[in-house]
């Protein structure tokens, strides 16, 4: 087993369980910390794949911006009630977990028994690549997603505040 | 280097815990989590590709970048409403929402 493999191994393990931790803690502070411990986790397997500048991306958005996003959600709604009570749809639930597990399988049988060449060497891209791919080829998408976030960032300012009546 | 089949299984894993995630949780904040994990395993997918896939270039990370950024906005918007939501409904347990349903 090469070094690579044992950091994959590593991270892989750390990003499903806290992805499951997320699904099992009981308050919803220490799910919002394993979120982070997932996303975390996630942007080093970006950096296992040679994509450094994914993976600052990540460490920076999710990591910095949505987990405090949604430390702030957490805080101005309900964060002392742990739980709401028992579940009355316990039929939905063991069928959205059947569901999901088939699902899982499906796809794992799909992925193992497909036919992917191995691109012996990695491909690494540089952040200088794509830069020049996303002002070059993606232009009109990157004003698009510009566009987005200004209308995202109105909306939310729009949508969140009190009713002045 | 790691095969890439073992990245595609980390990313369907994640993406299978997070649909379980929004099919069952009813606390608002953890639907919308899992929904950001799900997007960062279809993120995992493409950098994937764009790395060691059989036809490796940079176009898988260009796109990645746009999923991350679409996923900024629907979260920041996404827990706006749900500000709101609690506002005027003093809950954000997902079966106190059902207004809409027949």
């Amino acid at each position: 087993m090469n070094a690579q493999m044992f950091f994959f191994i590593v991270f892989a393990l750390i990003a499903i369980i806290s992805a499951v931790l997320i699904m099992a803690l009981e308050r919803i502070a220490h799910r919002v910390v394993a979120m982070a411990f997932s996303f975390f986790a996630v942007a080093a397997i970006y950096f296992l794949l040679g994509a450094e500048f994914i993976g600052i991306v990540q460490i920076m958005v999710y990591v910095g911006a949505i987990t405090i996003l949604f430390v702030f959600g957490m805080m101005m709604t309900e964060h002392r009630n742990v739980g709401f009570g028992p579940d009355p749809r316990k039929t939905q639930q063991i069928l959205g977990f059947v569901g999901v597990g088939f699902l899982l399988a499906f796809m794992l049988y799909a992925i193992v028994t497909a036919d992917l060449p191995n691109s012996g060497e990695p491909y690494v891209g540089s952040a200088e690549i794509i830069g020049l791919e996303l002002y070059g080829h993606y232009f009109i998408a990157f004003i698009g997603s510009a566009f987005l976030l200004t209308s995202a960032l109105i909306g939310a300012v729009v949508i969140a505040r009190k009713e002045a009546d | 280097m790691v095969s890439i089949t073992l990245f595609l299984a980390l990313a369907a894993i994640l993406f299978c815990i997070g649909l379980y995630g929004v099919l069952t949780r009813r606390h608002l904040v953890i639907v919308l989590a899992s929904i950001e994990l799900m997007l960062n395993a279809v993120n995992i997918n493409l950098v994937a590709f764009s790395a060691i896939g059989p036809f490796a270039n940079i176009t898988g990370q260009v796109f990645t970048l746009f999923v991350i950024t679409v996923a900024a906005a629907e979260a920041a918007v996404a827990l706006a409403i749900l500000i709101a939501l609690y506002r005027n409904r003093n809950s954000i347990d997902v079966l106190k929402h059902d207004l809409l349903r027949w």
